[in-house]
C-alpha cells in the first residue's frame, strides 16, 4: 500500500458536519432509558445455577440430618434388653428334648454365662464346644497341657489333639475330651479360666425316650419268649447309650489368632455426612443423566445457531459487496 | 462519572468523528451517513447499561452499533428496490453528488470500490485501528481483515495512482 495512498485518505475524510453535532449532542443529553432486560439469559443462567445448586445442596443436608436422627438399628440389636433374643437363649428340638446354646460374640457376656446343666436322672447326649484366645504361642502349650491335666483330673480322657503353630506368633490346639456329665459343667468352668472366651456353644440331646424304648421292647421280648439274638442286640444298643450318656463330649478350641474387631458404628455425624453425600452423588447422577440425554438437543441447537450466525454473515458480506 | 466508565455524552462527542467517517465510506452518501450517524447514537444511548469497558473500547463498541445499522439500512434499501422493481424500470440511482470540499481520491474510493471494501479501509486506515479490533467489528479473523484490506486498497489504488503520481 502507498503510504501516500492512506495519508490522503485521511486528510480527505472530512469530519462530522456542525448540525449533526448538534443533532447527536442533543441525543446525548437525553436521559438514558432504563435497562428493558432485567432477566438477561446471562443472569438467569447464574441465578438459576445457583439456585438449582442451593436446593440440592439444601435437600442432600436435609436427608442427611433426618436420616442420621433414626438410631442405627445395628446398635439397638446388641443392646441389653435385646440380648436375651439372641441365638444363645434359643432352644432346639433333636430326639426329644435338646437345649442348644449360640455362640456368643460379646467376650463379657460369655464370662458370666454358665453352661447348662444335664438333668440328673435322664440320659442325654451332651456337646460342648469352646474356643479360647490364649496370649501366644508359648502360652498356647501351656494351656494345652493345663487342659489335658483338668480333663484327667475329671475324670474324663482325651479322645483326640490336634496341636499346630505354623508361625512363631500364630497357633492353635484343638482338643476332643470326654468328660463325665456330672463333672461337665465344671470342666467347662476351668477351660473358660483357660483365656478369653471367643465361643461357646452347648447341645444337649435328650437320650432317656430311646432308652426307655429299648428296656420296653426287651421285656415284651423276654415275656414273649422272643429269641436271645434279638434281646442280645438291643441290650448292646442300650448299653451304647448308656456308655454315651455317661459322658460329654467337649471341644475345646485354643487359638491365638485373635478374632477381628467388629466395625465400629459411625457417629451421627458420619452418619449424616455419608447420607448428604450419597444423595448428592445421585443428584449428580441425574444431571449428569440428564445432560446426556439434552446433549444431542443442545448439539443440534448450537450447530443451528452457529450456521444461522454464518449464513448472516455471509449474507451480510453480500450485501455489502453489492452495495 | 469515573474514567473507567465514562458519560455517555463525553464519549459521544470523542468517537462521534469516528461513527461518521466509517457511516460515510459505508454508505457512500453524506447525507444518509448523518442520518445513520444520529441512529446510531440513539441506540448506543438506548443500550448503554450494556456496555462494557473491559470487553472493548468505545469505538468498537460504537462501530459495532453503526454496521449494524447500517446494514438495517442496506437490507431495508434492498428491500425496497425489489418492490419499486416489481412495479416500474429498476432506478439505478443518480450518481451520487458529493459535496466540493471532497477531495479526489475520497471520491473515487467512494463511487467505485463496494460497501465492503469501503468499511475495512474505514476501519483500518481511517480510523487506524489494528487488524484485531477492526476484525472484531466486521465479525471475522484478523488475518482474513488484513487480505480483506490488501485487496481493497490494491483495488483503490489502480484507480487513483495516476493521480497521486501526478
Amino acid at each position: 500500500m502507498s503510504p501516500d495512498l492512506a495519508t490522503t485518505l485521511r486528510s480527505e475524510t472530512p469530519a462530522a458536519p456542525n448540525e449533526l453535532r448538534e443533532r447527536v449532542a442533543l441525543v446525548a443529553a437525553a436521559p438514558p432509558p432504563p435497562p428493558r432486560r432485567i432477566f438477561s439469559l446471562r443472569r438467569v443462567a447464574m441465578v438459576g445455577g445457583s439456585a438449582v445448586a442451593a436446593a440440592s445442596l439444601a435437600i442432600a443436608v436435609g436427608v442427611g440430618l433426618k436420616t442420621a436422627a433414626v438410631s442405627d438399628p445395628n446398635v439397638q440389636s446388641f443392646s441389653a434388653e435385646q440380648l436375651p433374643r439372641q441365638p444363645r437363649a434359643a432352644t432346639t428340638v433333636q430326639e426329644g428334648e435338646a437345649n442348644a446354646v449360640g455362640p456368643l460374640l460379646d467376650a463379657n457376656l460369655q464370662r458370666s454365662a454358665a453352661a447348662p446343666a444335664p438333668t440328673p436322672g435322664r440320659a442325654q447326649d451332651y456337646t460342648a464346644a469352646l474356643t479360647v484366645l490364649v496370649d501366644g504361642t508359648e502360652d498356647l502349650s501351656a494351656t494345652t497341657q493345663r487342659a489335658l491335666r483338668a480333663t484327667r483330673r475329671l475324670g474324663g480322657y482325651v479322645v483326640t489333639v490336634r496341636y499346630g503353630a505354623p508361625e512363631p506368633t500364630e497357633g492353635s490346639a484343638t482338643l476332643r475330651l470326654n468328660i463325665p456329665v456330672s463333672r461337665v459343667q465344671a470342666a467347662i468352668v476351668q477351660f473358660s479360666g483357660l483365656g478369653r472366651i471367643l465361643a461357646q456353644e452347648t447341645q444337649i440331646t435328650d437320650l432317656q425316650q430311646s432308652l426307655d424304648e429299648i428296656t420296653r421292647q426287651i421285656r415284651r421280648l423276654e415275656r414273649s419268649g422272643g429269641s436271645k439274638e434279638q434281646i442280645a442286640a438291643l441290650r448292646r444298643k442300650r448299653a451304647e447309650i448308656n456308655r454315651r450318656a455317661a459322658f460329654a463330649t467337649v471341644n475345646l478350641d485354643l487359638t491365638t489368632h485373635e478374632p477381628e474387631q467388629k466395625a465400629t458404628p459411625p457417629s451421627r455425624f458420619d452418619r449424616a455426612v455419608d447420607d448428604a453425600t450419597g444423595v448428592l452423588a445421585a443428584e449428580l447422577a441425574i444431571g449428569a443423566y440428564a445432560l446426556i440425554v439434552a446433549a444431542p438437543i443442545l448439539l443440534l441447537l448450537g450447530l443451528a445457531f452457529a450456521g444461522s450466525r454464518a449464513y448472516r454473515r455471509y449474507s451480510d458480506q453480500r450485501l455489502l459487496e453489492r452495495a | 462519572m469515573t474514567s473507567a466508565h465514562p458519560s455517555f455524552a463525553s464519549i459521544a462527542e470523542t468517537h462521534l468523528d469516528d461513527v461518521y467517517r466509517y457511516l460515510l465510506y459505508m454508505t457512500a452518501n453524506p447525507s444518509t451517513a448523518e442520518d445513520l450517524t444520529s441512529e446510531t447514537f440513539e441506540r448506543a444511548l438506548s443500550r448503554w447499561d450494556r456496555f462494557d469497558a473491559k470487553r472493548g473500547t468505545a469505538q468498537t463498541w460504537l462501530c459495532q452499533l453503526a454496521r449494524s445499522t447500517a446494514l438495517d439500512h442496506f437490507r431495508a434499501e434492498e428491500r425496497r428496490r425489489r418492490r419499486e422493481e416489481r412495479v416500474a424500470e429498476p432506478d439505478r440511482g443518480a450518481e451520487i453528488e458529493l459535496p466540493d470540499e471532497y477531495g479526489p481520491v475520497l471520491r473515487q474510493a467512494l463511487r467505485t470500490l463496494s460497501a465492503a471494501d469501503r468499511e475495512v479501509i474505514a476501519l483500518r486506515i481511517v480510523l487506524e485501528q489494528d487488524a484485531q479490533t477492526a476484525a472484531r467489528v466486521l465479525g471475522i479473523s484478523p488475518s482474513a481483515c488484513t487480505t480483506r484490506l490488501n485487496r481493497a486498497l490494491e483495488r483503490l489504488e489502480k484507480k487513483v495512482r495516476p493521480r497521486l503520481v501526478a
